[in-house]
């Protein structure tokens, strides 16, 4: 049978035969690294190697013709050896620092911003939006562009009290685990899913629709004669699954659908422990193409934050020093009942102590 | 209707400004008629605020039940080329790194096959093809493997592992995530392509506890290094810091969140019985501090993203656990708590929701570990203790 | 007790898989434990059950689909519309 002639289960390449010999010569053995400007690291090793690390911004979403194009600067500058972070950025692994004005240069011409190091606005994670998926509620890549238009000058400079990492997710799924970030801007839908009921039983099976919903929302029911399905409103979370499985159950919200902004997350255990991000405005307007509303409210925030954290400050431990009130005086964001949490343990977030700055 | 270019002034917008430009990207590849019909439905999705994607859960390739997410526009008249327009996940090596070779094998595939459109990289770390037909995905896989490269994790698999840059590149790796990930990836190749959980299970690798690929925050199964013995000081150069401008005292030993660091201008003293292992101090001066010598990871359990009870960070499982290949003790961890959660799970039950609902401490009586004070903030505030029935019985007695 | 053969255990998961088409999803731990059920258990595991799955799979009986959550289920041309 086909199947037996076919290749299956490889698993990826060994990461091995990608590493460059400098790399191979000193694995595990690195003494430290510096950050001699903003988008250069170099990191020396126990034997004193030394390895260049040039780091440059991408839109994540790459043509073929730019990753030949990168891969024509890793020969003609890293013999060969390129890799990417965990945010999307690029980076060129250089042996002779002589060459890193010229690959910076290339990479500017070819619109490849060098930067994300240190205290900086590092590139923003983000999900498809209207690029590739279903349940988006606003555009990701797009949202991001605008954001990273007025936020540049934190990528290519240092210039913050500590790194302020920024994250997007188009629905409240938030792929990604946008959940954790300084500043987490994120599409939500508003209001459950109107139904196609005419469509309905043409396309799609109503004991899988039923089963899909996590908050038990949808019910069989017999509509003009269709056997389609209700939703009870008020159970509805607005996650979607019910349109994955069927699209005549719709989500996406033209009038509705928009964004919100979450701040304060980490994921590192400097100083202070993880935390989730927290929500700081709970709708803007869906506004493409450039979301004006949303690139004020996020610009604001990293105003804010850069004029009154502490040096190595992250953007949730300087509000934790402050307090949330000061936060929202500060940033002058309205403080709405949207704000306090009402799902499970929900007292645990309200203030439980007379401890306030008057 | 795809023959040429349509009119796309809202898009056109994002070509301006100094960010690189998806846009743009997109355009390098307008030449194919599957990438001028996605531009089209985007410009569309601008003008009308809303998105025209539906999702399809029954393309793949074969033997496998993830890898392939199914993709269909719901204007497939009005833009045919992608009236199918599948992602494929392929599993990216350990930390990212590539040689200019491979990265252009993988592009003369997906000139071959596809849009010619990627992701570097995509959120869980896989390469992403983005915008396959579906009489495609046969042949890009077969040229995929036979390139050396495979499918990712989608659905209620094993998802693909990912790590941090790690001893590749950092000083503070106090494990091998390279290895750790690659072994772990190689090992479960048939928990990643054939679904057989309740849901998704994510295993991510960081060296320290900065946790580069934030594990702690969005996997199941979070390693994050760590180490047990002394911060190694190098005196002289906490000298060269503090003359070279940093604030030894307000930077450091006011920072530290057990207060366990104190400095006379001349030599930096660590309480290393009360350091938490936070890095704030060897992040400030990599030059001077360096994590011990006695490392290995903490294994964390049960992070997820809000979707369905809310979103948890992950907890702590084991406090230390040695990281050398092959990872024995991991792998245990791993396949026990498959067993357990995989019997009782429910459909789209995340670990660590599971955990919640049957309660870590029966949890890790099934899984075979015993309770640890590290596991916890603080004990419990409530007083409904569900007590055995043996220890009611040596009550009674 | 006699132990079914793979091939016995994946049949009986067809057939299983047929008869709940369109009123129930089941995933690969729904199909065996249904075959524990059915074999009884000093018949067959977790691991048998594992090995019928994939030739349940790999010879295009049964193909995994994804509707929020991985299940087994039948390829789209055997159903009406697909």
């Amino acid at each position: 049978m086909a199947v037996a002639t076919r290749k299956t289960d490889i698993g990826p390449p060994n990461y091995k035969q990608f590493l460059p010999p400098i790399i191979q010569k000193n694995y595990g053995k690195w003494a430290y690294h510096e950050i001699p400007e903003p988008g250069v690291m170099v990191h020396v090793a126990e034997s004193g190697d030394k390895l260049y690390t040039v780091r440059a911004g991408t839109p994540r979403l790459l043509a073929i013709t730019t990753i030949r194009a990168f891969a024509d600067l890793a020969d003609r500058y890293c013999d060969g050896y390129i890799r990417w972070t965990s945010r999307h950025n690029v980076e060129f692994l250089l042996t002779d620092p002589s060459k890193i004005p010229a690959l910076k240069k290339d990479l500017e011409e070819l619109g490849f911003p060098v930067g994300g190091t240190g205290n900086a606005i590092s590139s923003i994670v983000h999900t498809q939006g209207w690029v590739h998926c279903h349940s988006a509620a606003t555009d990701a890549s797009g949202v991001v562009k605008s954001l990273m238009d007025e936020l540049f000058p934190h990528f290519v400079n240092m210039d913050l009290p500590a790194k302020l990492r920024v994250a997007f997710a188009c629905c409240l799924n938030m792929c990604g685990a946008v959940h954790c970030s300084d500043i987490a801007v994120l599409g939500v839908h508003t209001r459950a899913p109107t139904i196609d009921h005419d469509e309905l039983p043409k396309v799609c099976e109503v004991p899988t629709l039923v089963s899909s919903c996590p908050t038990g929302a949808i019910r069989p029911a017999t509509v003009d004669g269709n056997a389609s399905v209700e939703i009870e409103e008020e159970q509805c979370m607005y996650c979607g699954n019910c349109y994955t499985v069927c699209p005549s159950v719709k989500i996406n919200n033209a009038e509705t659908d928009g964004i919100s902004i979450w701040v304060g997350g980490k994921v590192s255990n400097a100083r202070s422990e993880p935390k989730f991000s927290k929500l700081a405005i709970p709708y803007l307007p869906n506004n493409p193409p450039r979301w004006p509303e949303v690139v004020e409210a996020v610009v604001n925030i990293v105003n804010v934050y850069a004029q009154n954290a502490r040096k190595h400050e992250r953007l949730g431990e300087w509000i934790d020093r402050i307090g949330w009130p000061r936060f929202f005086e500060l940033t002058g964001i309205p403080f709405t009942k949207y704000h306090i949490d009402d799902f499970k343990h929900a007292g645990e977030t309200y203030k439980r102590s007379v401890q306030l700055k008057h | 209707m795809s023959e040429k270019n349509r009119a796309t002034p809202l898009l056109d917008e994002l070509e301006k400004g100094p960010w690189p430009s998806f846009v743009k990207e997109i355009k390098k590849e307008s030449e194919r008629p599957m990438v001028r019909d996605l531009l089209g439905l985007l410009e569309r999705s601008y003008e009308e605020h809303i998105g025209h994607w539906k999702h399809g859960g029954l393309v793949g390739v074969m033997g496998y039940g993830g890898g392939v997410i199914g993709r269909y526009s719901d204007l497939p008249e009005e833009f045919p080329e992608i009236a199918e327009f599948h992602t494929y996940r392929v599993n990216q090596p350990s930390a990212w790194f590539y040689t200019s070779d491979a990265l252009r094998t993988l592009c003369d595939i997906w000139d071959r096959h596809g849009s010619g459109l990627t992701n570097m990289h995509g959120s869980t770390g896989d390469i992403i093809f983005l915008g396959s037909k579906t009489e495609a995905l046969e042949p890009c896989f077969a040229d995929l493997t036979e390139a050396g490269f495979d499918l990712g994790g989608s659905g209620s698999d094993v998802r693909t592992p990912s790590c941090c840059v790690g001893p590749a590149r950092c000083e503070w790796a106090c494990y091998d995530t390279l290895e750790a990930c690659y072994d772990i990836t190689q090992t479960y190749q048939d928990e990643l392509h054939r679904p057989a959980f309740p849901y998704k299970y994510k295993f991510k690798f960081a060296g320290c506890p900065n946790d580069c690929v934030a594990s702690i925050a969005r996997s199941d199964m979070s390693v994050i290094g760590t180490w047990k013995d002394n911060i190694q000081i190098d005196q002289e150069q906490v000298r060269e810091y503090a003359a070279g401008g940093t604030d030894i005292e307000a930077e450091i030993c006011e920072m530290c969140p057990t207060g366990c660091i104190t400095w006379n201008g001349e030599q930096l003293v660590i309480d290393n019985s009360e350091c938490v292992k936070c890095m704030h101090c060897i992040n400030v001066m990599p030059r001077a501090l360096k994590p011990g010598k006695e490392r290995g990871a903490t294994i964390l359990i049960g992070a997820k993203a809000p979707i369905i009870g809310g979103a948890l960070l992950s907890s702590v499982f084991v406090p230390f656990l040695e990281m050398e290949p092959p990872y024995e003790d991991l792998k245990e961890l791993a396949e026990a708590i498959w067993d357990f959660w995989g019997e009782y799970g429910k459909n789209r039950e995340r670990v660590g929701e599971f955990i919640q609902r049957v309660g870590l401490g029966n949890f890790l009586e099934e899984i075979g570990l015993d309770p640890v004070p590290e596991m916890v903030a603080h004990p419990r505030t409530n007083p409904y203790i569900f007590f055995d029935e043996e220890l009611e019985e040596d009550e009674d007695e | 007790m006699s132990q079914p053969t793979v091939e016995e255990v994946a049949d009986a998961m067809y057939d299983l898989v047929k008869a709940t088409h369109g009123k129930k999803n089941l995933k690969a731990m729904d199909l065996t434990k249904a075959m524990i059920e059915k074999f009884g258990d000093d018949a067959v595991d977790k691991k048998l059950c594992k090995l019928a799955i994939r030739q349940l799979i790999d010879s295009g009986r049964c193909i995994y689909s994804y509707f929020g959550g991985s299940f087994i289920t039948l390829p789209p041309d055997e159903d009406s519309g697909g």
